[in-house]
């Protein structure tokens, strides 16, 4: 039986721990090169709740100034997170804002947000069955086996009482039908108010000018259940903060295209992590910062993130949330870097600040390009021509496609995915696997597929 | 023939008769997807509005190259159909984001090749809101431009009024149709209503009239319930097989009321005849009894069957949900949770499009059925205790 919010608690001791070896991030980096024996191979009673961490801080892998950069993002999270478990007792409104949306508003209301999928990601904190036991708990009290595992991890989370109790809660009607539905389910169940994003269908001046009353009707949502103002000058400041951090990180994504390539996806995604948990806070900003400068000295000097990089890969679809490691092992083992992906690559417009309209408008807009929303939202070809962009520009040597389990309209494209990719005549794995939940295809099994993968077409 | 047994032939085949006659004096036929698509524009265009069905489907062999295993039957059966060339009958189709499945078959009939002289995507918004009113009725406009660029037409204000008139009365023989399942005796079976809906969205507008009108007239004073039948509301998202529903009368259902797609959400609301015709149909349209792919309305969904429960004296619920429907699997997590609060029975089946299974769906209704049949309370106007139907 879980303790109330004990999931998020052990989430945040190890995050304080990051904190203070933080500090000393080239020691940190060593002490995990030394320890790789004890916990990178698998998990143990001994090594459970260290392991997804230092994994996802690279295994000593990753190199100490990247550490540096991932520690000052981890604790605006792990602020983030001991805001929101105190929220009630502060007396002030948590809002879960769903992950395929984006939380300045919110914070311009002075109100708390709390990104309701955290545990799809953090939950392998606690160990690699957290996650899995989440998803078998919703599928117990009925919800449908076949949505997406990110979202019965929230409702499984939320029931076991893992997720703090909002006080309003902010949805999408994209990127798909779980997310949907799941919604429904989540406002059923914890009967606060909520907020619907109708994402339209199309990126054309007629959706942007609908998305952008949406935003205005969010606005008087939140004024409506908060009884006070927005502060303009807040989400002024909150808008800058954003718009440094998607500079940043659209550079380094560009820089992604040079050979040798200067940066791990693994650092762009994690940076996706900190912007879906709290965007606009300094702090993440400046861990973007932070990226940029590693990665473009490293540009600059031509140097890859691997010493000798033989393999550039694109990465189609989500990564797999609990093993995060996946990209600094195919880099250490094969010298595969993974170049492109579906969800790290940073795509987002730039936000005109000059009057509360522009801000509103162009904060509407650049929602619309989040990842997985900017894809999924509309026709095929907001996910073909993405894929055929990077194709040309990334000059890849193969695609590695990780099927996701509940993704019903991303499977129902697939003959058109294959199509392109026989087109560009490149080697491509199709993994059968959840994103969230190992069950299906465990982190071994994924390593014996992809290793297998580059054996067989003489990549490796 | 009488007019049921006619209905009943119309419905199992692709092309029915009425619509052959209206092609061969020259109409010309609109394919479209789900009850959010607003018949009357594609009417007034001079369009036959078909709404779109897998009958005679022979598999899905041909439609799986292009949808996978985890999409619903009812598309992989329809796509199959369209690459076995049923469909060429066509001389357009409106497509629908309904849900995840169906905005794939825009994408999927685009790349495969297959030549639908016109094609064209129609976007209903996931809310019901005045800012989703009126996006409703940018698309209405935007679907009357692009009717009248492919036709070289213009449709006229007067066209769309007409259109609007036949469609409302349709709607309101349907509706007349539907209350008649109040009454103790109902006069027309849950299967034969089915049968009856899959023609009527398949003719023109002027035949369904006459249809309607003379099914009225044929089924005055006719009972088909048996005694000991437990009255029942059914609600899915797209159904279509008339042995499935034969199949739930067999076991002792007497279908009284619903929320489907070929049924209530067809004909619920009427559009304002007095003013702007487009904005009226935005109004019908985007406010009729909804389907879980509206997000902030399942409230009002409960609420319904709830009044349904009460006004047509409805012993239990059926919640059918195709394989793979998110939509319809999250409306019955909710619709279960809530139901039992009010000690309604409820049975959530879980099936695919002609996906055979009668055994066991056989066996489970007839456990149902038995175990409503020991709650009821008294004759006429029958309650049903459910509170075995609780969740764990
Ligand atoms: S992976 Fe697919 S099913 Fe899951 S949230 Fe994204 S679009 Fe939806
Ligand atoms: S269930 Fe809803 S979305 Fe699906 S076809 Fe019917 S009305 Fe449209």
């Amino acid at each position: 039986m879980l303790k109330p919010l004990e999931h998020l608690k052990i989430i945040n001791n190890r995050l304080l721990l990051i904190k203070l070896i933080g500090h000393f991030p080239r020691l940190t980096w060593l002490a995990m090169q030394l320890a790789r024996p004890l916990y990178v191979d698998h998990e143990t009673f001994l090594n459970r709740t260290l392991r997804y961490g230092m994994m996802t801080l690279g295994a000593g892998k990753l190199p100490p100034e990247e550490v540096k950069a991932y520690v000052t993002g981890f604790n605006a999270m792990r602020e983030n997170f001991k805001r929101a478990m105190q929220a009630q007792k502060d007396g002030v409104p948590l809002v879960w804002v769903q992950w395929i949306l984006s939380s300045e508003i919110v914070a311009a209301f002075g109100a708390r947000s709390l990104n309701a999928e955290l545990l799809n990601v953090f939950g392998n904190v606690v160990g690699w069955e957290a996650p899995s036991k989440l998803i078998a708990e919703a599928e117990a009290i009925g919800v449908p086996v076949e949505y997406c595992s990110a979202l019965k991890t929230s409702i499984g989370a939320y029931v076991l009482g893992q997720t703090p109790e909002p006080d309003l809660i902010v949805r999408a009607s994209q990127p798909c039908d779980t997310s949907i539905s799941s919604y429904q389910i989540m406002e059923y169940l914890t009967g606060a108010p909520a907020f619907t994003f109708d994402a339209p269908y199309w990126k054309d001046e007629p959706s942007f000018d609908y998305y952008e009353k949406v935003m205005w009707d969010f606005v008087a949502f939140m004024e409506h259940h908060l009884g006070r103002k927005i502060d303009w000058d807040k989400l002024r400041e909150i808008i800058n903060n954003v718009n440094d951090f998607n500079f940043y990180l659209h550079e380094v994504t560009e820089m992604m295209r040079a050979t040798p390539c200067p940066c791990s996806m693994i650092t762009l995604l994690m940076q996706w992590v900190m912007r879906e948990i709290t965007i606009g806070d300094p702090a993440i900003t400046a861990s973007a910062k932070e990226v940029y400068d590693v990665v473009k000295a490293r540009y600059e000097k031509g140097e890859g993130i691997v010493k000798k990089e033989k393999i550039r890969v694109i990465w189609w679809n989500p990564p797999f949330a609990f093993f995060t490691y996946i990209f600094k092992w195919m880099e250490h083992q094969f010298g595969a870097v993974v170049v492109n992906d579906f969800i790290g690559q940073c795509q987002m417009p730039q936000i005109d600040t000059s009057s509360n309209e522009s801000m509103i408008r162009d904060l509407a807009k650049s929602h619309l390009y989040l990842a997985m929303g900017r894809q999924c939202h509309g026709p095929v070809e907001y996910i073909t021509d993405e894929l055929k962009r990077a194709l040309e520009a990334f000059n890849a040597d193969c695609i590695i496609f990780a099927g996701h389990n509940g993704c019903q309209h991303g499977w129902a494209i697939g003959r058109i995915f294959k199509d392109i990719c026989k087109k560009a005549k490149l080697p491509v794995l199709i993994l059968n696997a959840d994103i969230m939940d190992q069950r299906h295809m465990p982190e071994k099994e994924i390593m014996r597929e992809i290793t297998e993968f580059f054996r067989s077409t003489g990549l490796a | 023939m009488n007019i049921l047994d006619i209905i009943q032939q119309s419905a199992g085949k692709t092309l029915n008769d009425y619509l052959m006659t209206a092609k061969a004096s020259g109409q010309r036929i609109m394919g479209y997807f789900c009850a959010y698509v607003p018949e009357e524009i594609i009417h007034a265009a001079g369009y036959v509005p078909y709404r779109m069905r897998a009958v005679q489907s022979s598999g899905t062999t041909l439609g799986d190259t292009w949808f996978s295993s985890i999409n619903c039957t009812f598309v992989r059966h329809v796509f199959d159909k369209v690459l076995r060339h049923d469909f060429d009958f066509l001389d357009g189709i409106i497509f629908s984001n309904g849900c995840d499945h169906l905005r794939r078959v825009y994408d999927n009939w685009r790349y495969a090749g297959v030549q639908t002289p016109f094609l064209h995507m129609f976007i209903t918004p996931h809310v019901i809101n005045d800012n989703a009113n009126r996006q409703y009725l940018h698309e209405c406009l935007n679907l009357k431009e692009v009717l009248e660029k492919h036709s070289g037409i213009t449709i006229s204000d007067q066209a769309l009024k007409n259109s609007v008139r036949l469609y409302n009365r349709k709607r309101s023989l349907l509706n007349e149709l539907y209350e008649l399942r109040k009454a103790k005796a109902i006069p027309i079976k849950g299967s034969e209503f089915l049968s009856l809906m899959l023609t009527v969205t398949a003719v023109p507008v002027e035949n369904a009239i006459e249809i309607l009108e003379q099914v009225l007239i044929e089924i005055k004073g006719r009972d088909t319930t048996r005694p000991g039948d437990v009255r029942i509301f059914m609600a899915a998202g797209h159904m279509e097989e008339i042995d499935h529903l034969e199949l739930l009368e067999g076991c002792g259902a007497a279908i009284a009321g619903d929320n489907l797609c070929m049924g209530l959400r067809h004909f619920d609301g009427q559009a304002d005849e007095t003013g702007d015709a487009l904005a009226a149909l935005a109004d019908r349209y985007l406010n009729h009894m909804s389907c879980p792919r509206m997000i902030n309305d399942f409230q009002r969904r409960l609420d319904h069957v709830k009044q349904t429960f009460k006004d047509y004296a409805i012993d239990a619920v059926i919640l059918e949900k195709m394989k793979f429907c998110d939509l319809w699997g999250g409306e019955a997590f909710i619709w279960r949770n809530e139901l039992k609060k009010t000690d309604i029975p409820i049975l959530v089946l879980e099936r695919e499009l002609y996906g055979g299974s009668t055994g066991q769906i056989r066996t489970r209704l007839q456990a149902f059925f038995e175990q409503v049949r020991n709650r009821q309370v008294h004759d006429d106007f029958v309650q049903a205790a459910g509170k075995i139907y609780r969740l764990k």
